[in-house]
């Protein structure tokens, strides 16, 4: 091994190490007591280590349940947002219509409305709609179309070299054949990095859930976390640490599983 | 065929998600949405909501249940979360319309309801079922048109905690009633330690380096309940004149109190904003165990018996006149201005529920959060405490006072702690600070009262 090498190694096992800290001071808080949680100066290590508090947080906020909800928002949401998203994409990318660009245009305008404002009229929709206290108002939106996928479709639907969808033309296939059998295939790395984007989205979001979300046994997981939060003074601090833990397994386990696309699609939509 | 197959899967998982839309909006039919569930002539049923963590959830819970059984004609199904989503998504029920037919409000947040038109003035159901001088806080919810916008539920007040082990270390007798501010910071002086371990006394001592704080009170964003509002009340000062819709910050006394406050942080002996930051809770230094003096509210003992500490409580200090405060905070029922004549009355029923019966403000005061507001339980609940001095809260009650809470409170708020941050950190005048900080607040006044 050449010492540029080595060096360029231990570069990133240093940076690595430093990124890693936040994680491992969680793990330690999340073993340690409430006492020594508010230790000053803090402590590192945790004395005893209370793993308890791991089962105890599973207990208390009722953690299957709240996981099968959250796992049930999050892979409607994908599906819905790969599917439309990336038809609606495949038009603006694709299909001649009048008022094409403009239409686009208003699609990334409503980016930049800050999602509070919606909340009001959303929350009335949803209302009449009788949706109020089920876990649809969390991933319906998804199945008509979000900007950020439209967006990263389109970038990656306009990279796929003509000659392909030509080609299929010619062999007769219909434009929803080429958009499906052709051009579909062809994005895989920005379907996952979608997908990726809409789960870790869906899985930590918390103001949606809060506001339509009112029986206990359908909180998603981060809204259980939440609700362990002591009233007052902090409070059950160890807790929302070790619950927080929990919630970022699955994440990490679909990071995992798609990071080669999702490294792969976000460098090929510029979006680094 | 392979073309077929894939087209097909589409099309499965189309009608799927479609089929999944029909179904979950059935199940929200059959769901227990009050106004859908009048086929019972005879139960009312009503929707509450109240801010919880699990203790208190439990509780409540139990307690609705006591009350459903004594009253089979009423059905109360309930809405909670943890405090700041709680009213985060009543704010939002509110203004979609379809707010809870209860709620538990916070103290600071009644007025804000009120005079926005969503709470109903409960004044002649309150004289026609509770008399006044049985409970604390009555008059708390009261507009200035002699509306009462609300029952109280919880009584918070705010005293003087402090750490006997460091009092002890430092050889110092415990605060008590008779104390003034001044005598705060003298033993403040004398408990704040630096790294090497010389108190703020030592003409060596570095203020730079302090491992133990003498007194911590809050600039923001707690400020306001446990550190410069109380302080600028015993000094004279205040942030609003009784109308409640003018600033009075700019006042000598107000410059007094938070003159005395900027001194000890720049001492050393107060933990100042930025230090407070780098504890990330601001209650931590107390908690842990490393600041003499707190300034906090009935509930925050429960917190500080699981961290372990050696405490108790004395009154807040008297001013340099001898004026006295107590920041009071009223948690009060509230009916919602959308409830119509039966659910009101059914609303009516658990309200009095909760004041009225003695074993219900029993139970409730057995979790340690609030401080019941029937007197008569009030006193035996705290003189049986004795692991500390409990009746200092009933004998604060004598000079408690509201935190200037209007329609605008938590606006009002957030412009003084912006407004004042530099002052607090030492970069600016108080004076300067002061009038930044009252020409903000009269804004946030006149956008909401002048409109």
């Amino acid at each position: 091994m050449s010492i540029r090498k080595i060096l360029a190694y231990a570069a990133i096992g240093i940076s690595s190490a430093i990124m890693f800290i936040p994680f491992l001071t969680a793990l330690f808080n999340s073993l340690k007591t409430v006492g020594q949680f508010n230790k000053y100066p803090p402590e590192l290590f945790p004395d005893p280590i209370k793993w308890s508090n791991y089962s105890e947080v599973w207990e208390l906020a009722n953690f299957s349940t709240y996981t099968l909800n959250s796992l049930t928002v999050s892979v409607l949401s994908i599906l819905g947002a790969i599917l439309s998203s990336s038809m609606v994409a495949y038009a603006f990318a694709r299909l001649q219509f009048p008022f094409r660009d403009t239409l686009f245009m208003i699609v990334l305008g409503t980016m930049m409305i800050p999602g509070v404002v919606t909340i009001i009229p959303q929350f009335i929709i949803f209302k009449q709609l009788g949706m109020l206290d089920t876990l649809m108002p969390l991933w319906v939106l998804e199945w008509l179309g979000q900007p950020f996928g439209i967006f990263l479709m389109r970038q990656a639907f306009l990279g796929i070299p003509r000659e392909y969808e030509e080609a299929a033309k010619i062999d007769g296939c219909n434009p929803f054949q080429i958009y499906w059998r052709v051009a579909l295939p062809m994005c895989k790395p920005s379907l996952a990095t979608l997908a990726i984007f809409t789960f870790m989205a869906k899985w930590n979001e918390i103001l949606a859930p809060v506001i339509y979300i009112t029986t206990r046994e359908k909180y998603t997981l981060p809204v259980g976390i939440l609700s362990l939060k002591g009233q007052w003074t902090g409070g059950n601090d160890q807790y929302l640490v070790a619950g927080a833990l929990i919630s970022l397994i699955p994440i990490l386990i679909v990071f995992l599983i798609a990071e080669k696309y999702f490294v792969e699609g976000a460098r090929s939509s510029g979006l680094k | 065929m392979k073309r077929k197959r894939s087209f097909s899967l589409f099309l499965s998982a189309l009608l799927s998600a479609a089929l999944l839309i029909t179904a979950c909006t059935g199940q929200q039919a059959n769901t227990g949405d009050p106004q859908n569930a009048k086929n019972d002539s005879e139960q009312i049923v009503l929707k509450m909501g109240y801010y919880s963590d699990p203790p208190t959830q439990k509780k409540m819970e139990e307690l609705l249940a006591k009350f459903m059984e004594k009253h089979p004609n009423i059905k109360i199904t309930t809405e909670t979360g943890p405090h700041a989503q709680f009213f985060q998504k009543l704010n939002t029920q509110i203004a979609g319309g379809n707010a809870p037919d209860l709620w538990l409000s916070d103290g600071v947040k009644v007025f804000e309801f009120a005079e926005r038109g969503a709470v109903k003035d409960l004044r002649e159901l309150i004289e026609k079922d509770l008399s006044k001088e049985e409970y604390y806080g009555m008059d708390a919810n009261k507009g200035p048109g002699g509306e009462v916008w609300g029952v109280p539920q919880g009584i918070q007040i705010g005293v003087l905690y402090y750490n006997k082990a460091l009092f002890d270390k430092a050889g110092l007798k415990y605060p008590d009633a008779n104390w003034t501010w001044d005598q705060v910071k003298e033993a403040a002086e004398l408990m704040t330690i630096d790294a090497s371990g010389k108190n703020a006394k030592d003409p060596s001592f570095d203020p730079n380096k302090v491992s133990e704080y003498g007194f911590t009170i809050f600039s923001s964003p707690v400020g306001v309940s446990r550190g410069w509002f109380p302080l600028m009340k015993t000094f004279g000062g205040g942030v609003l004149d009784s109308s409640l819709q003018k600033a009075v910050l700019d006042t000598p006394e107000n410059k007094q109190a938070i003159e005395w406050m900027v001194d000890g942080m720049k001492r050393g002996i107060f933990p100042d904003p930025v230090d407070l930051q780098s504890f990330q809770d601001p209650f931590k230094p107390f908690l842990s165990g490393v600041s003499g003096m707190q300034i906090d509210i009935y509930a925050a003992r429960v917190k500080m018996r699981e961290a372990g500490l050696n405490f108790d409580v004395a009154p807040i200090p008297a001013g340099p006149g001898g004026k006295r405060f107590a920041p009071s905070i009223v948690n009060s029922w509230v009916i919602s201005k959308t409830a119509d004549e039966k659910k009101t009355q059914a609303a009516w029923e658990w309200i009095k529920y909760w004041a009225t019966d003695d074993e219900a403000q029993r139970e409730w005061a057995s979790l340690g959060e609030a401080i019941p507001v029937k007197k008569k339980v009030a006193e035996e609940v705290l003189t049986s405490d004795t692991s500390l001095n409990a009746k200092v809260f009933l004998d604060s009650m004598e000079f408690a006072g509201s935190l200037d809470a209007n329609a605008v409170f938590g606006e009002w708020r957030k412009a003084f702690d912006e407004s004042m941050f530099p002052a607090f950190s030492g970069e600016e005048s108080v004076e300067q600070g002061l009038k930044k900080a009252n020409e903000a607040v009269q804004k946030v006044l006149d956008g909401f009262y002048k409109k």
